[in-house]
């Protein structure tokens, strides 16, 4: 269909010839000037994009990704001062006025933002949006505007474009609401299309299904598309090409299938070396590497030297004398390092085998029993009389679980799901319905000012946003001693030389502790949050997210420390996450959430493997793994996670379940089944084991 | 809808319930009485207790409290213990004299608050957004009194433009001399527009930084466009709340500015029926401000409603 309209839409005659790239980006530098200084975002940075091809641009945040992309699009904030070119179909684009570059946004060259939610105007209908674009710069009277806005509605994968097309943002979910983006940058057919980070604010199951759309886009526009991305096993899932940048450079572009298989540039076997891998087995048996160090700051001039030299493990006296040109390693394979030829997938130290986890005691640290919770009140028609007309918001219902000493649970599921709430719960942030929450068999309130010093000492909590977690007015100092003066008897000394071994424990020193949190780096905010977590020695830590914020070379330092801090201590962790791979990394024992629901529960190799509950198997389909040869499995979800406390009637995943067997899911709740091999192991559901078991392992046709 | 509406009527009715009872309240603890406000200094004890009789004052508070509100449910207003007719009647030449200066004053004041406060906000850090912003500042901190009193030195005393006295005769209109109207509307419109300019200005500050302008602004869109159709209507949902409020300001505005121009409104009502102690008369006055400041505030909710799709008013 999209075809067809391409065809009898095509409105401007493009002289594209074969072999002029589409963009070329030449030695482009982007330096903002600030009150506080200079700050280089780009560098040095130069790729091209072909028609027909996605180019994925990958890097740590502070990298310079976004800003390139606005720089491309010729929109940047302030006056900064822009060095290098960037050629459009062979153009340069420094030439064009205002009044083209207007013309030529959204029509030639069209964008895709990160948070669909922001990027769309909340009192504007989404039809209406989608038109703007259409009427701004194809010449169609109305009634073909809007045949065209329904076609592209329709082509983005939204069923029913006219009650679409009548909504507003906000009555649409996060993957419906990039869609419409989606489509409004194809309303122009677009010669170039910019995605910057389009899926990272989405649930792993809509990811997914905006990933197999953009997949499918590059087999029917003729457009390039350049993919931003932190994230490496999306890039290797969608791209053609790949291109590193490192502290505003492009440090590496190849092929995506050498990129993966034979890096060569010390970032990026850094990068890959540092990401859990969510299936495998053997991505939970040696332990995570991860770069040292932060990124090159970007306040800082160029210093004439490479880079990445700080953090390299095979850096050399030339390469802090002297700046590394990019050099061609194979046809299309380019690195910014002197030593290409000797950088090795084991650069970064030979993998160390993982100590073991301790073993699961008799007696748990923690227990959660028929956990409960939802959150408002049912509302009458009038006030307080009359029928009940809406059900309040359904948190958790019924969950079950123990923590053993020393070991760690993991806790998956979507956004909605309700892993925060427990979280909350057993810390007492949240009050509970209904269920206990048991510290070594000992009742907990259910609030935390119900609890006394020694409970409230023994569970800490570490949250996914520490900018936002620490007081910004307060040093880190602060931070850190006061647990201990709540929670320890340990005279003012003490308590000083304690926060300084504590500091030095996460791999910060006493320096940092007259810091402000605002000086710190993300990592080391929530390395300072999880000292502040370990000084009063709890026995749980219940980490929601704690890692989700951070730069992947980050977040393996942090899941280190976590585990090293475990097995020296023997301290439990409840550790909530989105991405299977991580949770997959720490956990002993996974707790798959679905709508408040458990949807399976148990070991964590036997969560992961078949047999699964349908919703398990639908997560790891859906996680994007970074290996460009992983056969993309076609299970996909649609939909979102019901809100509302509905009494359901039969599986709470029924309505979104791809392997559904009839009648019996909607009017029969699930029962739990436990698999003869693995007492402990959980799922909940009608399908039996043994015919789950042989269903996941042969590939279904994927259900839209 | 239909169940927003009826719950906040009701609870406008409950509100003036409650404010009709704290007035009578402080009325009756406030020294003087009405009986002698009516007849003065030389009345004897004698006339000063008929008085009290006719007008139902010596019986207990609470009983008078009853039978007034019994009969404002019944739509009977008692009548003035000063003039002695339907409070109705005293009050409604002056409601529609009030009416015509608030109508004015809104009307200067509020579209062209929204359009400077736009045009500011595009141009916020410039000189005229910088010179804009002080004025708008002083406007603020001076009170009605002093910027009465200033426009009337200016306009009226020396360059002689506008009468300084916006008094007319009773049972006439004043659109019949509208030049009267000028003076008092631009007092009253001061502090209206500085606070409705300001906050305009700040709104539109903040939606040109969000992220759907700059998805506009990269769909190709032309500035004038994405003004209009993205970052004004926006801007100006929160500004209509303020709006509201500053209705709310407006009336205590009126009763001050009217004091100073002698025009005979509600608000130079007001002030003579505290000084008399006429109880009727001072307790309907009150319970029209705080119905004018409640539907104001509805109609703030309901505007918003309208204007803004993720409300939904239940």
């Amino acid at each position: 269909m999209a075809t067809t309209t391409t065809a009898t839409l095509e409105t401007t005659t493009r002289s594209a010839s074969a072999a002029q790239p589409l963009l070329k980006v030449d030695g482009l530098s982007v330096t903002f000037f600030t009150p506080t200084g200079a700050v280089h975002a780009v560098r040095d940075a130069s790729f091209e994009i072909k028609r027909g091809e996605v180019v994925g641009l990958v890097g740590e945040s502070g990298c310079g990704k976004s800003t390139m992309a606005y720089a491309i699009m010729g929109y940047l904030p302030g006056e900064p001062e822009v060095g290098g070119a960037v050629y459009l179909d062979g153009q340069d684009m420094a030439e064009f006025g205002p009044a083209e570059l207007r013309k030529l946004r959204g029509n030639r060259i069209a964008m895709v933002y990160q948070d669909p939610a922001l990027a769309l105007n909340p009192t504007m209908k989404v039809g209406h949006q989608i038109l703007e674009a259409i009427s701004e710069h194809l010449d169609l009277d109305a009634a073909q505007a809007a045949q065209r806005m329904a076609e592209l509605i329709e082509s983005v994968g939204l069923p029913d474009p006219e009650r679409i097309a009548e909504s507003y943002p906000h009555q649409l979910s996060g993957g419906q609401q990039q869609r419409i983006v989606i489509a409004m940058a194809l309303a122009c057919d677009p010669d170039l299309l910019l995605m910057d980070e389009p899926t990272t604010g989405l649930d792993v199951t809509t990811e997914a299904t905006i990933l197999d759309l953009v997949a499918d886009l590059k087999g029917r526009v003729n457009a390039g598309i350049l993919y931003v991305s932190h994230n490496l096993g999306v890039v290797a899932r969608i791209a053609d090409r790949v291109v590193v940048m490192y502290a505003g450079q492009t440090v590496e572009e190849a092929p995506v299938r050498d990129l993966f298989k034979d890096p060569r540039h010390p970032y990026t076997v850094g990068l890959l070396s540092c990401v859990p891998k969510p299936v495998a087995d053997e991505g939970a048996v040696t332990r995570l590497q991860s770069i040292q160090g932060s990124v090159f700051p970007s306040t800082q001039a160029d210093p004439g030297m490479c880079l990445f030299s700080d953090r390299c493990p095979m850096a050399t006296d030339r390469c802090t004398a002297e700046a590394p040109e990019p050099v061609s390693v194979s046809a299309a394979h380019g690195s910014r390092c002197f030593y290409p030829h000797d950088v090795s997938p084991d650069l970064w130290n030979e993998s160390v085998e993982r100590e073991a986890p301790h073993e699961n005691g008799k007696e748990p640290t923690l227990t959660v029993k028929g956990l409960h919770r939802v959150y408002g009140k049912w509302q009458r028609k009038y006030l307080f009389f009359g029928p009940k007309v809406k059900p309040p918001v359904r948190a958790v219902e019924n969950v079950d679980f123990n923590v053993g000493a020393g070991r760690t649970v993991g806790i998956v599921g979507e956004s909605g799901s309700g892993k925060s709430t427990v979280a909350r719960s057993i810390v007492g942030l949240v009050p509970r319905d209904s269920g206990d929450v048991e510290l070594r068999g000992e009742e907990l309130s259910a609030e935390a000012d119900e609890r006394n010093a020694d409970q409230k000492g023994s569970i800490r909590m570490v949250f996914q946003n520490p900018t936002s977690s620490l007081n910004p007015k307060l040093p880190v100092r602060h931070n850190i001693l006061r647990p201990l003066q709540k929670f320890t008897d340990m005279s003012a000394k003490e308590r000083e030389e304690r926060a300084c071994e504590l500091l030095e424990s996460v791999g910060l020193d006493a320096s940092y502790m007259d810091r402000q949190p605002l000086q710190l780096s993300g990592g080391q905010q929530q390395r300072v949050a999880l000292a502040a977590a370990f000084a009063g020695d709890p026995e749980l830590i219940v980490a929601d997210e704690p890692v989700s914020a951070l730069d992947v070379s980050v977040q393996a330092q942090v899941l280190n420390l976590l585990e090293d801090h475990q097995r020296e201590k023997g301290t439990s962790y409840v550790f909530i996450s989105h991405d299977l791979g991580v949770v997959r990394y720490v956990s002993d024992e996974i707790l798959v959430l679905y709508a408040g629901h458990v949807a399976e529960c148990g070991p964590a190799e036997d969560v992961l493997s078949a047999p699964s509950h349908p919703y398990t198997e639908a997560l790891l389909s859906a996680a994007p793994i970074p290996d460009p040869d992983a056969i993309p499995t076609p299970i996909r979800l649609g939909g979102s996670v019901p809100k509302q406390h509905e009494q359901f009637k039969g599986c709470f995943f029924a309505s979104r379940c791809p392997r559904k067997i009839g009648d019996i899911c909607d009017n029969t709740p699930p029962p739990v089944q436990t698999s003869p091999g693995s007492p402990t192991h959980e799922v909940h559901c009608h399908i039996p084991l043994d015919e789950l078991e042989r269903l996941q392992s042969s590939p279904v046709e994927s259900r839209a | 809808m239909t169940r927003f509406l009826v719950r906040r009527i009701s609870l406008i009715v409950v509100t003036l319930f409650v404010v009709s009872a704290a007035i009578f309240a402080i009325t009756e603890i406030l020294p003087g009485d009405v009986a002698q406000m009516v007849m003065g200094q030389g009345a004897t004890e004698q006339n000063l207790k008929h008085i009290r009789e006719t007008l139902g004052l010596d019986r207990p508070a609470p009983v008078r409290y009853l039978e007034w509100i019994g009969g404002v449910v019944r739509g009977d207003m008692g009548d003035s213990f000063v003039q002695k007719i339907p409070v109705t009647e005293v009050i409604e030449p002056r409601l529609a004299n009030s009416l015509i200066l608030a109508a004015f004053a809104f009307l200067v004041a509020v579209p062209s608050a929204v359009a400077i406060g736009v045009w500011m906000g595009v141009r916020h850090g410039s000189k005229t957004d910088h010179a804009v912003s002080v004025g708008s500042l002083v406007a603020i901190s001076l009170p009605e009194f002093v910027t009465g009193v200033l426009l009337i030195v200016v306009f009226s005393s020396f360059l002689g433009w506008f009468p300084s006295s916006s008094a007319i005769l009773p049972g006439t209109s004043p659109l019949t001399r509208p030049l009267i109207l000028v003076l008092p509307t631009l007092t009253l419109t001061g502090v209206l527009f500085a606070y409705i300019m300001r906050m305009t200005r700040a709104n539109v500050i903040e939606v040109l930084n969000t992220q759907y302008v700059r998805t506009a602004v990269l769909k190709g869109l032309p500035m004038r466009r994405v003004l209009l159709r993205h970052v004004v209507p926006n801007a100006m949902l929160p500004t209509i709340s303020v709006i509201a409020v500053n209705m709310g300001w407006m009336l205590g505005g009126l009763i001050i500015v009217e004091n100073v121009f002698a025009y005979p409104g509600l608000g130079q009502l007001l002030l003579t029926s505290i000084n008399t102690r006429d109880v009727p008369l001072l307790q309907t006055l009150a319970l029209i401000i705080a119905g004018t400041y409640a539907l104001s505030n509805l109609v703030a909710d309901l505007s918003y409603g309208a204007l803004d799709p993720r409300i939904r008013l239940t």
